[in-house]
């Protein structure tokens, strides 16, 4: 049972995880980003045609449908989170607002569009893409380790992925020119112009970014939780992980410990619900739990939290 | 004026967008359109069935229009005061369902709609609260609760209040449903939605409660800049937590003219889209609450008559939000237009 938490608990906290590293690229450049949520669908959705597009090309049986599924996703996630930084940085729209609109039109644009790609080119009038659960790789010897042997056991592909680019991620935020030059957007966005460095290229690298992030975020869902590509992919895991980054005070280390606890107390209720032989409809009372959670340690620790000082301000240069 | 002006810039782009993808698709977008009044009952349609004619179809746009009213008044309000109320979702669902399990006690309209306003300023309060007690920002907090209520009455509909043909809550009882369904007049069937006078009235509350009074000023100010506010003397969190309870309300009163009005039923594992409709609806209206009569109505025209005009159009449905998520975009950049026109 340990094991199935800790297996079921790392596929979910690790998507989360990499979504919440894009947040905080975003956020630490200055622009507020509640579109997390729209950008992992966005990217599922075309991660989703290309792999079904794909499958059709290759056959079931070839892993290149797979990772360029993933491919697609961070440059669909990438390109539709540059309308985000368009409206935000270009058109001065309030950040909070355009994030909740790009959400809204994400959701309405891949609905529309999945069921007249269905309708079009495979002719069923489904609204999602069958993909198929991800194939698991086991290490060897690692995964007789016991108790935590499970860490390494019936593992997604997609976790090793996230793993290696959130320590590449980690090291370009906190130890290169171009991360300390996007924290100081953040922070005071009018030195760095002083600097001779250009605002509004920093901060719209740092969006398209957060974009391709969610879309491997979105991809991974797709592939692990439900299996298919459908609406139901935005079930609000797009804001879970502005949470946990919210948590975690805006690093990145942090915000892997809010992500792993939100994973292990959904997969913790649902094996405490199984064992205990309720009804499924009992998860969803386990479901609650990281969102109260959330508020409730948000509750505490808000008071703790620096936001990054310039976050969600229009940055203009004429203004001093 | 100015706003207007923005507002329809907006639309018209939109329009223009939406019958953009209309004729890539072969469609004849000037028809889709006109399939849109007539689904909305404001254009003679072809045929109609027994007992319905336009005026029918009017009455039930106008059903399906209130809930959208009081939602928009209650982002609009509280935007004016300076929240993201993104939680309309959320307390729609929860006043509505706290309403669907009184009504099984004490079947009474008056009590439902009561009902829905208590559960939802008491939500709106408890985020306000959190934000000036605890710097709790109220976005997070709304959708922590948008997600714990969706999730806490799916449970509870799923555990003991099914209707386990339909897989939704079971119907709430006629006498105390919002919406007189199947009303028989001549020989039409209405619907008459009780609670759209309500709205009508609430709406012009509002704006003399913001144009007309102290409280409606200081709302403002604090909207505009909480610092001004507090160096001029006034208590900004009362003011905002005020604010914040009624905003709730409204959505709690947007809740029950839903799912104890419009709809019967609660649909459980999904939240409204409306709670988020009704933010394009706002800034459509300028955050004005008597603009936000006239952007409901244009909205609820492209939601109601999309049904119609998928079925004549053989277009999906979903194109009736693809074109709102257009409208709320460009609304979205009007601050740009309106900025770029002071210069």
């Amino acid at each position: 049972m340990t094991d199935m938490i800790i297996i079921d608990g790392l596929s979910f906290a690790l998507p989360l995880f990499i979504m919440a590293v894009g947040g905080i690229y975003s956020e630490k450049s200055g622009i507020t980003n509640l579109a997390l949520e729209g950008f992992q669908g966005f990217g599922a959705f075309t991660g989703s045609v290309a792999v079904v597009y794909l499958t059709g090309i290759f056959g079931s049986t070839s892993s290149v449908p797979y990772y360029a599924g993933f491919i697609f996703a961070v440059i669909g996630g990438g390109l539709f989170a540059l309308i985000h930084a368009l409206l935000c940085i270009k058109f001065k729209a309030d950040q909070v607002i355009s994030g909740v609109v790009m959400n809204i039109l994400a959701m309405a644009m891949t609905s529309f569009l999945t069921k007249s790609i269905n309708a079009s080119f495979f002719g069923n009038s489904a609204n999602k893409f069958m993909l198929g659960a991800s194939a698991r790789i086991t290490f060897p010897y690692l995964s007789d380790i016991p108790l935590a042997g499970a860490i390494f056991r019936d593992i997604y592909p997609f976790e090793i992925l996230i793993v290696i680019l959130a320590v590449i991620m980690w090291y370009v935020l906190y130890k290169t020119k171009f991360g300390m030059r996007l924290r100081a957007c953040g922070d005071n966005p009018h030195s760095v112009d002083a600097a001779g460095v250009n605002v509004y290229a920093v901060r719209t690298m740092a969006v398209f970014i957060s974009g391709c992030l969610s879309g491997i975020a979105g991809m991974s869902f797709a592939y692990s939780i439900s299996a298919n590509f459908s609406p139901d992919i935005y079930l609000g895991y797009g804001y879970l992980s502005i949470a946990a980054l919210i948590f975690g005070n805006w690093s990145i280390l942090p915000s892997l410990a809010a992500c792993l606890i939100f994973g292990f107390a959904r997969s913790g209720g649902s094996a405490v619900i199984n064992e205990l032989g309720l009804p499924s409809s009992y998860n969803d009372l386990v479901r609650i739990l990281p969102y109260v959670l959330t508020m409730l340690l948000l509750v505490f620790f808000s008071r703790h939290n620096h936001s990054p000082r310039a976050l969600g301000q229009i940055y203009d240069k004429g203004q001093r | 004026m100015k706003k207007f002006m923005l507002s329809c810039l907006a639309i018209i782009i939109s329009l223009i967008a939406g019958a953009l993808i209309l004729w890539l698709m072969d469609k004849d977008p000037i028809a889709a359109y006109m399939n849109l009044l007539q689904g909305s009952g404001l254009m003679q349609k072809v045929k109609y069935a027994g007992r319905q004619n336009m005026f029918t179809d009017f009455m039930s746009f106008i059903d399906a229009m209130t809930p959208m009213i009081f939602a928009s008044l209650s982002v609009a309000i509280a935007l004016r005061g300076g929240f993201f109320n993104i939680g309309v979702s959320g307390q729609m669902m929860i006043a509505g369902f706290i309403a669907h399990m009184l009504s099984l006690i004490v079947p009474s309209r008056i009590l439902v709609i009561v009902v829905g306003v208590i559960a939802g300023a008491l939500v709106g309060a408890l985020i306000g609260w959190m934000r000036y007690r605890f710097n709790v920002n109220e976005v997070v907090s709304s959708i922590m609760l948008n997600s714990t209520i969706m999730y806490l009455v799916t449970f509870c509909i799923n555990t003991f209040y099914v209707n386990p043909v339909s897989r939704q809550s079971k119907s709430i009882i006629e006498s105390a449903r919002l919406t007189i369904s199947g009303f028989r007049w001549e020989n039409l069937k209405l619907d008459i939605a009780l609670a759209f006078p309500l709205a009508i009235i609430t709406a012009m509350f509002l704006q003399w409660l913001i144009e007309r009074t102290t409280y409606g000023y200081e709302m403002k100010a604090v909207g505009l800049s909480p610092k001004a506010a507090y160096y001029a003397g006034m208590n900004v969190n009362q003011i905002s937590f005020i604010t914040m309870t009624i905003s709730g309300a409204l959505a709690g009163l947007a809740g029950v003219s839903y799912f104890c009005g419009y709809y019967a039923s609660i649909q459980p594992g999904t939240t409204p889209s409306m709670g988020f409709d009704a933010i394009a609806v706002s800034l459509l209206g300028g955050n004005n609450p008597i603009g936000c009569i006239f952007a409901s109505f244009l909205i609820t025209i492209i939601s109601k008559g999309s049904v119609y005009m998928s079925s004549r159009q053989n277009i999906e449905p979903e194109i009736a939000s693809l074109i709102t998520a257009f409208i709320l975009t460009f609304a979205a950049c009007s601050a740009f237009l309106s900025r770029k026109g002071r210069k």
